[in-house]
């Protein structure tokens, strides 16, 4: 399955929803995904990654990124994650410390926006 | 084709052979995950072993594609399964491992290597439940990862 990347905006957030499997191969287009997104102003991100099949370090390395470029900005990404096999990559790692991780996008979306 | 031949004989191995190139990692990880599932490893480890494929092979990759350097010899995977485990072999001609996620940390050109790359050795000692990267002869390094599950136990019963 290829990588699919689809943006909704929820006031003054911005939901990125992935569907597919992010390793070295596509996680290239969710850094451009996120790349645009803080171009175009968007400092507030919720990456769904509720339908992603697979996840490896390229892709943690691709969100860990993306949160230093967000708060730099005085913004924040959060990361839905509801399957147990991707929660386990970011336990193992640590990185469920870094991250803000929700078990849904309405969760994500009420947790206010934190940052400097 | 098909044929009860096919059902019979020692469990089949996997030799792959694959360009060092991004796009090929995903066809490395679901063919041992396919291997594994023929020999009924739960899929809860069937997922590890593709991520830990997937690390081995990525950083045997070494710098990300469009670097400029030189093109790169292909990467070989083999794997085996037999009773209660999977042995995965990834070997890298270039020897990148040892650069990429075996080098002691003051070895490591943080300047040069993303991120990511620096998780990949904890990420696969974390899935796999033993791992060891070896000079390869002629030339190259390989990274040896062992899976164990339970045997499937209507075969094992006595």
């Amino acid at each position: 399955m290829d990588l699919e990347l689809e943006t909704t905006k929820h006031d003054r957030t911005t939901v990125l929803t992935v569907r597919g499997e992010i390793d070295v191969y596509t996680a290239p287009r969710l850094r451009q995904a996120i790349v645009d997104l803080v171009d175009a102003g968007s400092t507030s991100i919720v990456v769904d990654m509720e339908k992603v099949d697979f996840l490896d370090s390229t892709g943690l390395g691709v969100l860990v990124e993306g949160l230093k470029r967000v708060r730099t900005r005085g913004g924040d990404l959060s990361i839905v994650v509801t399957q147990d096999k991707i929660l386990k990559i970011f336990e193992i790692t640590g990185l469920n410390k870094a991250f803000a991780l929700h078990s849904s996008v309405d969760e994500a979306l009420a947790e206010p926006v934190s940052g400097g | 084709m098909t044929g009860p031949e096919l059902d019979g004989g020692p469990p089949p191995g996997l030799e792959l052979e694959l360009p060092a190139k991004p796009a090929f990692v995903r066809t490395a990880r679901h063919t041992v995950a396919a291997l594994a599932r023929l020999h009924d490893a739960p899929e809860d480890l069937i997922e590890d072993i593709k991520l830990a494929v997937s690390e081995a092979c990525t950083a045997a990759l070494g710098r990300p594609e469009g670097d400029g350097g030189s093109p790169r010899e292909a990467i070989r995977l083999t794997a085996a399964a037999e009773a209660g485990r999977v042995v995965i072999d990834v070997i890298d001609p270039a020897g990148l491992f040892e650069r990429s996620v075996a080098g002691a940390p003051s070895d490591i050109d943080t300047e040069d290597l993303p991120f990511d790359r620096l998780l990949a050795l904890p990420l696969i000692r974390g899935l796999v439940d033993e791992v060891a990267i070896d000079p390869e002869e002629p030339r190259g390094v390989r990274m040896r990862m062992i899976v164990r599950f339970d045997a499937d136990p209507v075969a094992g019963s006595s």
